[in-house]
């Protein structure tokens, strides 16, 4: 019942009916690197489908693939049983809501709504018509929106019901939902689930994408779990347990000794004390010395809003001392200066200087060590050797240090930004997922560098969202939830289970 | 063991000349321009000429290293070009009445430096547009050069003054010599100091920048503030220049002066450039209006052809940072 076996839904009991949407052994490959590797799924009218998987198990990949917006490297994409090639999403009536907005926040709503297939002539549009066509849409939907208003002066979870109401106005047959909930309020979830009832009457097929197992359960009929970017499961909802469906998720056993980890001294090197700012609220804990800590949770939670303001790039209220020692004020070059360092999780944006030389991106956190003081300050005597030596101990693969950043892979990338941070001899490291974007070789190695640093006596926080890495490195790990610490397991009573419904839970305090 | 036979693919033989052409996209239109105009002008290549060329270039040229820093850290500043004017008339206001050179100098400094803070403070510390903040200050100092010069000439240039305009030293004229050891110190300074690193890499990634642990904005505020006095300077070597202090002097000069720190190979997105590529780049601007001048083309007919070379350099630029691929 649970096998990856797409013919089960032959036999089932909607045999006569003909699917809207199926894929056969769908695939899409990145440059030689496989994310989504023989999917098989078939969609019926009025169906509901939750589309399950960790962060990175190509759920992504897969809705991009559905709404026209990749081509698959492989396979076949069926609509009322008939094979099409290259899908038109819109001309199939296929609509996908994406988990980042993608409205125009000095555009009306109405004008939002109708953008795609404005009506009138192109030269002259019919704005009274636009208008009306979002005004009957909203009130078709039930919802209270004034189409005249500007979208940025909704709040978050309003612009989310406009961004699903546009979305229907295409999407005659399937709808794709993305995470729709994370920014709704309660009430306006209802009121999502709702619509969602009414458009499954009306025989529209929904294929959604969730983390919170309670909302998966609310809504949906059938199920493909994805891990790895391999088909892992399917089947009707009401076949399997929620404990079951998140095993399914996680996958194999997780193997806590993958990294033997060094017990910590008793030594408090990094303390919060009920930091808070806009985007999360109480945040206390503390790091010994020789110690990892997780900072699990889903995206959204607040993760890398914790780490970049102990880092002191962004304002809070609360304290931070650093061994025993309150910040007063927490700045970048005063937490620098204290040995503490921020990996970042966005490296394009935030951390590497794409178009200069490896060379200077190596020393541009220690550029001080670097210049000769003999002549006043001038010149940059050893940096270039002292660069050479972070390439070979980080184990960095590059035609030459001059060579630019951009011209390295993602797991050489990581490993330049993490060789960076190395030459200020930090002893708390802020890892922000590490591990982002980088091959499993690069991730192995990386895990290694981080265990040792820690076994070198560094504190280490590590926020990510990928569950195995914290399981397979932390002492503790804090899992975190719209902003707050919901809770905390130790190394001994690790479970992933438990700590993906931790995080996901959206009742305050159901752990 | 055997001795190489030729001739040696292409790739092999032209590969430094591909490598300087990528780096320095304007070398090769530089040279292919001075072998053009010293085989149509028997002038172009003697002493006179070149002496002249290099003196009254050396304004842009100072200007231009200023611009660079700008540029370097993905601003603009859109001021240099008139703060020049303003600079140069305060200062001959200054020396008409006191017949004091040294002061003359200090007074085109400070008010280049006023310039450059004033524009450093609303960029780097307010986070103002530099676009839109260096314009206006550049209003506002084309406004007080006509104002207080009452849009003449400024009398009285000290002799001392006019003397240092028509010394030379090694046959490069004085005022060469000034540009000279500015775009020699700000090469070293940009290459040499963790100042110029923060320069590059505030230019590169602001973002990143700020993560390492550097102030972008203290770097954003120095780099205004040295491209006013630099302005200033510029400003009182056009005194030495021209003989007097004109108001209008710098109006002209900010296409120039842009212009030659782009087509040099100085990337208006910042955190991509050096000094030697803006030396580069105001030479080529520099020996294409002379050429142009002694082939007696008039002025209007040199824009076209200007507009036409800047066309060419710009697609020779591409194709061979494409056939590096």
């Amino acid at each position: 019942m649970l096998q990856n076996n797409p013919s089960q839904f032959e036999t089932s009991g909607k045999s006569e009916a003909t699917p809207v949407l199926s894929v056969r052994h769908l695939k899409k490959s990145f440059s030689g690197k496989t994310v989504v590797n023989d999917l098989s799924f078939d969609l019926y009218p009025g169906e509901a489908l939750a589309l399950v998987g960790e962060n990175g198990a190509g759920k992504s990949t897969t809705k991009n693939m559905l709404c026209g917006l990749l081509q698959p490297s492989g396979g076949t994409i069926l609509i009322d049983g008939q094979e099409v090639e290259y899908l038109d999403a819109d001309e199939q009536g296929i609509a996908a809501v994406h988990q980042e907005l993608s409205l125009f926040g000095t555009l009306t709503v109405a004008e939002n709504m109708c953008i795609a297939h404005l009506p009138g002539r192109p030269a002259r549009v019919d704005w009274p018509k636009a208008d009306r066509i979002a005004r009957d849409q909203l009130s078709v939907l039930g919802i209270e929106i004034d189409p005249a208003m500007l979208v940025e002066e909704l709040g978050a979870g309003k612009q989310q019901i406009v961004e699903i109401a546009k979305a229907l106005l295409q999407a005659s047959r399937v709808l794709i939902l993305d995470e729709p909930t994370t920014s709704l309020t309660a009430p306006e979830r209802e009121k999502l689930f709702e619509i969602i009832e009414t458009l499954k009457e009306r025989g529209i097929a929904i294929i959604f994408i969730s983390h919170f197992m309670e909302e998966i359960y609310r809504v949906c009929d059938t199920f493909v779990t994805l891990r790895d970017g391999q088909q892992v499961g399917s089947g009707r909802l009401s076949d399997v347990g929620q404990p079951e469906l998140e095993a399914m998720m996680v996958g194999r056993a997780v193997g806590h000794d993958a990294h033997a980890v060094a017990e910590p001294s008793s030594e408090e090197m990094l303390r919060v004390e009920e930091l808070s700012s806009e985007d999360f609220h109480d945040i206390s804990f503390s790091v010994r010395r020789g110690e990892i800590v997780g900072l699990a949770g889903l995206m959204g939670a607040g993760r890398t809003e914790v780490a970049e303001s102990i880092y002191g790039l962004r304002k809070t209220t609360g304290r931070i001392l650093v061994k025993g020692e309150a910040v007063s004020a927490v700045n970048v070059r005063e937490m620098k200066r204290r040995r503490v360092c921020y990996v970042t999780e966005d490296r394009r944006s935030n951390g590497l200087f794409l178009n200069r030389p490896v060379r200077e991106n190596l020393t541009a956190a220690a550029i001080t060590r670097f210049v000769r003081r003999m002549v006043a300050g001038i010149g940059f005597a050893g940096e270039r050797k002292g660069a050479a030596e972070v390439v070979s101990t980080m184990k960095i693969a590059l035609p030459h240090i001059e060579n630019q950043v951009v011209e390295l892979s993602g797991g050489n990338q990581q490993k330049v930004l993490l060789g960076r941070w190395m030459a200020t001899e930090p002893e708390i490291f802020l890892f922000d997922e590490p591990t982002k974007g980088v091959d499993i070789g690069a991730k192995f190695e990386i895990h290694r560098k981080i265990v040792d640093l820690a076994a070198g006596g560094a504190a280490v926080v590590i926020a990510s969202s990928d569950l195995l890495e914290l399981l397979n490195l932390s002492h503790r790990i804090l899992v975190m939830r719209k902003g707050r610490i919901a809770g905390e397991f130790d190394r001994s009573d690790f479970n992933s289970v438990k700590i993906i419904s931790m995080a996901a839970s959206s009742t305050e305090g159901s752990a | 063991m055997y001795p190489r036979t030729f001739p040696y693919p292409a790739s092999i033989m032209f590969a430094p000349i591909f490598k300087t052409a990528r780096i320095y996209p304007a070398v090769p239109i530089v040279l292919a321009l001075l072998a053009a105009f010293s085989l149509l002008s028997p002038y172009f290549l003697t002493a006179g000429n070149i002496e002249a060329a290099l003196a009254s270039n050396s304004v842009v040229l100072i200007a231009s290293v200023g611009m660079t820093l700008v540029l370097l850290t993905g601003g603009i500043d859109l001021s240099i070009a008139t703060v020049i004017s303003v600079s140069a008339v305060m200062s001959g206001l200054v020396m008409g009445a006191t017949d004091n050179v040294p002061l003359g100098f200090l007074v085109a400094a400070a008010v280049g430096a006023t310039f450059g803070a004033v524009n450093g403070a609303l960029i780097g510390v307010f986070g103002l547009a530099p676009f839109i903040t260096t314009m206006a200050t550049g209003l506002i100092a084309r406004g007080l050069a006509f104002v207080y010069s009452e849009g003449v000439a400024i009398k009285g240039t000290p002799y001392w003054m006019l003397d240092f305009g028509f010394m030379s030293f090694l046959g490069i004229p004085a005022v060469a010599w000034v540009a000279l050891l500015i775009v020699v110190l700000a090469a070293i300074v940009l290459s040499q100091t963790t100042w110029g690193r923060e320069v590059m890499l505030v230019g590169s990634n602001r973002n990143a920048a700020i993560h390492a642990g550097i102030s972008a904005r203290t770097v954003e505020f120095s780099v205004y503030f040295v491209a006013g006095v630099l302005s200033g300077v510029a400003g009182f070597v056009s005194i030495a220049n021209l003989g007097n202090a004109i108001p209008g002097v710098g109006d002209t000069l900010l296409l120039i002066i842009i212009g030659a720190v782009v087509l040099g190979g100085t990337s208006m997105n910042g955190g991509e450039g050096s000094i030697l590529r803006t030396v580069i780049g105001v030479a080529l601007l520099a020996t294409l209006t002379n050429g142009l001048n002694l082939l007696g083309i008039p002025f209007y007919d040199q824009l076209i052809v200007q507009g036409i070379l800047i066309f060419l350099g710009t697609w020779l630029a591409s194709t061979f940072s494409r056939a590096r691929d």
